[in-house]
């Protein structure tokens, strides 16, 4: 590595997220011009951030060292789709709501909902292991992955998996890699399975007066004879957010249950769940009504009400308390209940300390379940004092030799993750193992 | 290539202090060291090379896998992970010698949530006794391989594994949430746990699959499903094989996602139905069984769209088993009759090869074709029972071990029935794993980049190689010489 590069004062040559500045940013037409890219970049000592619809740019920790932008926009293509297989290979820049026009063209879908779909691309979502409302009866991007292309920063492509449903050869790469974010390799390609579009779908919008009522409703609904393919618990200013101008009822907390199937299957679900939920007040939307609701839980994730926000992964039982635990005049929460993930934007104005006090009594909160809890944005200058990541891991040394191993150089996504969780959060990992 | 003799060249000798420590880190009892005792552990399914280990250990405890593991590194010895050895490929094949160590006797539920949907078990628990501890409760344990009656939740997680009804629920990477992994150093270290999807890497995803090479999983977190409401099992027939797979990519392309959609050909038909006496037609050219499962309300349309398809290619459907639960007799039956298959071969032929590719789903009929050309060539039988509605085939060749000749020629129609499966776009596994018996074909599917790549996440885990060396990625560090597998007849 040649010359110390500095960080530029200007986004002439892009944004890297953190208000940090890009040298410049590459984009490369193809997987060969990327990994080639990368190589060359990195060969000048400067880091790699990779970037597709540059939704998710503040997540983790902050760049820690200047570098270029490598934009997977320019690799946007269909490689293979060989639609009565039920699967698709492209490339990682593709934005999901273009590669679901091209789906739609065969009534099939990739049933993923992650937020803002239009900007969102493959590669991004996989990095990000990102997923929505339907992750419940669908899966994740980690259930759905089949095969995976990524540029190393030693600038070559590696494959793992292939473009068939069932494979074991070889190490699971694919999962590897998603969830990665951007740390490991330059996504540039994947093999996804895809499914046919439901005939048709419903949503039970409940109003539910507290924490008991919910939790009880919950457990009904774990064994319900029914199958929900969706199942989101908001607090009321996210379901104030969500509903937006539709007119439905609202209390402290709203409880949606979604169902796709073919119609007949769709009428039964929606008798049995009135037996089996019976308030007072409910709201039912069928059929093409749902897309604008089902939209807007998906794109709730993404919102910037206050200055952070959160997420929550439990056991789902503790959802309910956990989501009591917030105050709905300063959080608006929305969780994927049957998963136990949680989502929260903070409302209004919060000083660093609160939310630090605020994030750390959550941390342990979850902690105390073997939950995580993670900050998905907050302002730069407070990443350095709020453990972004979470409270320390036993997995994260594991963690960091499989970041060494894969990214020798430390070129991909430095500052991001466990590179640099010890220095960012100041504090001691657990070292019993490795 | 490995010649027959070197095997025993390359022989670790343990000292009797290794035997010593291990002893009393396990208990007497939990220890086998006469070679007449150790003869069942000198291979696992794939029959094909055998190498007996220098000792058979049991641990109890994640705490004496542990132990056993520090003591294997202090002496220098190789160890291989064991669950009920029911693998294809030769995973556990102990080459060169040294210890294995035995899961079989860590076989408890741990923890079993029904609200939050997971189950922690210890790895020799063998895969069908979680499904049968909950029985009533309205979940289930998904993957269902066809050897559950035998191989344990370790083996499973360690290959995979697949099953008829991964179909649609997924295979055993979708259903594991978490581990407790004896690292090849000694060092216990958890990968996830019972709350989903850890925020940073996968390395639960990373795990599941090792075969037994980033060290010994003595406990997994695993998902629970909800039962299905309501299902209809079809026992569909047809006058020819390719009938039978034209319908499977009908049904597939027609969007429904069976829960399960197996293939029987007429020689595997006649060996089912002499041992099981279920009522498959002998004279059938293939049979189907295809499963929809899901809401009683929505099953009647989609059992209708796959009558339509079915008869559209010249089938019938024989048997029509409507059920709300998996108990019903008639329902036991038929699976019994299928995931017993392997076992009915017995009645054909002394010893069989079961082999096992992919290929996309739609080019199922040209590597079903192939399979009949590449037996009438080298004139053998081979018989088909597979995981069709995944492309995953299992072509049995049947062979008699005693005729050189016959095993040479069984060993050649395997490579180029694999060949072809890649060439199609396939793999050349789709669930028994790469072991030894399949790393020769690693280079095919894999670039020296990929494959540089994966050993060395191999050697971040296991950078002496002594955890079950000489597996599944060929090269890398390892304690033994660096030698391709042989396909040789058994010693
Ligand atoms: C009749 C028959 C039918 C079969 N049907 C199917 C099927 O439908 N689907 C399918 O996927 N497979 C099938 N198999 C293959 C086999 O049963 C599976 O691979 C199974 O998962 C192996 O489990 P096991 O406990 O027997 O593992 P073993 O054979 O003992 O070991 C398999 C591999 O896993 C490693 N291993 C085992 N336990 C551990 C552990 N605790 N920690 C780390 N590594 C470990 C071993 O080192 C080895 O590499 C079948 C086999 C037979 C004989």
């Amino acid at each position: 590595m040649s010359t110390e590069w500095s960080w530029p004062a200007s986004d002439a040559g892009g944004v890297l997220g953190d208000g940090r500045f890009a040298v410049a940013t590459d984009r490369p037409r193809t997987p060969e011009e990327l990994a080639e890219a990368v190589r060359a970049r990195a060969a000048e000592g400067l880091a790699i951030y990779p970037q597709g619809g540059c939704t998710a740019l503040d997540y983790g920790g902050v760049p820690s060292r200047p570098g270029v932008a490598m934009s997977t926009l320019g690799l946007d293509r269909v490689v293979d789709y060989p639609h009565a297989d039920m699967t698709i290979t492209v490339e990682a820049g593709m934005t999901l709501a273009a590669l679901s026009a091209v789906l739609a063209g065969q009534g099939q879908r990739l049933p993923l909902d992650p937020p803002e779909p239009e900007r969102a691309t493959i590669g991004g979502i996989l990095a990000t292991q990102a997923s929505g409302p339907r992750r419940f009866g669908l899966g994740r991007p980690r259930d759905l992955i089949i095969g995976v292309t990524f540029a190393s920063s030693r600038g070559e492509l590696i494959k793992g998996g292939g473009r068939v449903v069932k494979n074991v050869a070889g190490y699971d790469f694919p999962k590897l890699l998603t969830g990665s974010m951007g740390t490991l390799g330059v996504i540039v390609q994947a093999t996804l399975k895809v499914r046919p579009i439901p005939e048709t779908a419903a949503l039970v919008w409940t109003p539910l007066a507290d924490a008991g009522a919910v939790a009880s409703a919950l457990e009904r609904l774990n064994v319900s004879l029914t199958r929900p393919v969706a199942l989101e618990l908001l607090s009321e200013p996210a379901a104030r957010e969500i509903a937006g101008s539709i007119d439905l009822p609202i209390d402290r907390y709203v409880l949606v249950a979604g169902f796709e199937d073919n119609p007949d299957s769709i009428a039964w679900q929606l008798e049995q769940i009135r037996l089996e939920l019976d308030p007072n007040d409910r709201a039912e939307i069928q059929g093409q009504d749902c897309e604008p609701l089902w939209r807007a839980l998906a794109d709730f994730q993404a919102s910037r009400i206050g200055p952070f926000s959160i997420q929550a992964n439990l056991c789902p039982h503790s959802v309910p308390g956990f989501l009591d635990q917030l105050d709905p005049a300063r959080m608006s929460a929305r969780a994927h209940a049957g998963d136990g993930i949680v989502h929260a934007h903070a409302i209004g104005d919060w000083s660093f300390e609160e939310t630090a006090a605020a994030v750390s009594r959550l941390q342990q909160l979850a902690a105390a379940e073997e939950g995580y809890l993670i900050v998905t944005r907050c302002p730069t200058d407070w990443k350095s004092r709020i453990s972004v990541w979470g409270l320390p891991r036993a997995d994260w040394p594991l963690a960091r030799k499989v970041k060494a191993t894969l990214d020798p150089l430390h070129a991909l996504n430095p500052g991001r993750f466990v590179d640099s969780i010890e220095t960012t959060a100041g504090m001691q990992t657990q070292s019993a193992s490795l | 290539m490995r010649s027959n003799g070197s095997v025993a060249e390359h022989r670790v000798l343990i000292p009797a202090r290794a035997v010593a420590e291990l002893t009393a880190a396990v208990g007497e009892e939990n220890v086998l060291s006469r070679a007449e005792e150790m003869l069942v552990y000198e291979c696992d399914g794939y029959l094909v090379e055998r190498s007996i280990p220098d000792l058979v250990v049991f641990p109890t405890s994640t705490a004496q896998a542990a132990e056993i593991v520090r003591i294997c590194n202090r002496h220098g010895l190789p160890f291989v992970p064991r669950g009920a050895g029911t693998s294809l490929a030769g995973g556990t094949l102990s080459i060169g010698g040294g210890v294995m160590v035995c899961l079989t006797r860590m076989k408890r539920i741990l923890e079993v949530s029904l609200r939050d949907r997971y189950a922690i078990v210890e790895t020799g628990l063998v895969n069908v006794f979680l499904t049968r501890s909950l029985g009533g409760t309205g979940f289930h344990y998904a993957p269902d391989p066809s050897s559950q009656g035998a191989c344990t939740i370790g083996g499973n997680v360690a290959t995979n594994s697949g099953g008829p009804h991964t179909l649609k629920y997924g295979v055993t990477v979708n259903h594991v949430r978490g581990t407790t992994l004896v690292m090849p150093d000694g060092n216990v270290v958890k990968t996830g746990g019972k709350v989903l999807d850890p925020p940073g890497y996968d390395l639960t995803g990373l795990v599941v699959g090792n075969e037994g090479t980033f060290g010994i999983v003595t406990e997994a977190v695993v998902n629970l499903t909800r039962d299905p409401e309501a299902g209809r099992t079809f026992l569909a027939v047809f006058d020819s094989v390719d009938a039978a797979t034209e319908t499977v990519s009908g049904i597939i392309a027609a969007g429904i996602v069976p829960a399960a959609l197996e293939m029987l050909d007429n020689l595997m038909i006649q060996a089912v139905e002499e041992a099981f006496r279920f009522g498959f037609p002998t004279e059938a050219g293939a049979v189907l069984i295809i499963e929809i499962d899901g809401l009683e309300a929505g099953l009647e349309r989609e059992a209708r769209a796959v009558a339509e398809i079915v008869s559209a290619r010249g089938g019938e459907i024989r048997r029509s088993i409507a059920w709300r639960t998996r108990k019903e007799p008639e329902y036991v039956a038929i699976w019994k009759s299928r995931k017993s298959a392997f076992g009915a071969i017995g009645r054909l032929s002394p010893t069989y090869c079961t082999q096992d590719g992919v290929v996309p789903r739609t080019k199922l009929p040209q590597i079903l074709r192939h399979i009949v050309d590449v037996g009438r060539r080298h004139n053998l039988r081979i018989a088909n029972v597979f995981h069709a509605g995944d492309g995953n085939i299992h072509p049995i060749l049947l062979f008699d071990e005693r005729n050189a000749d016959e095993v040479e020629r069984v060993m050649k129609a395997s490579h180029e029935i694999l060949d072809e499966c890649i060439a199609l776009g396939g793999s050349v596994t789709g669930e028994h794993g790469i072991g030894v018996e399949k790393m020769e074909f690693m280079p095919k599917l894999f670039s020296p980049a990929d494959l540089a790549a994966m050993l060395a996440i191999r050697d971040a885990f296991n950078p002496q190689g002594r955890c079950n060396p000489l597996k599944m990625i060929p090269g890398g560090a390892g304690c033994l010489e660096k030698t391709g597998p042989r396909r040789a007849a058994p010693a």
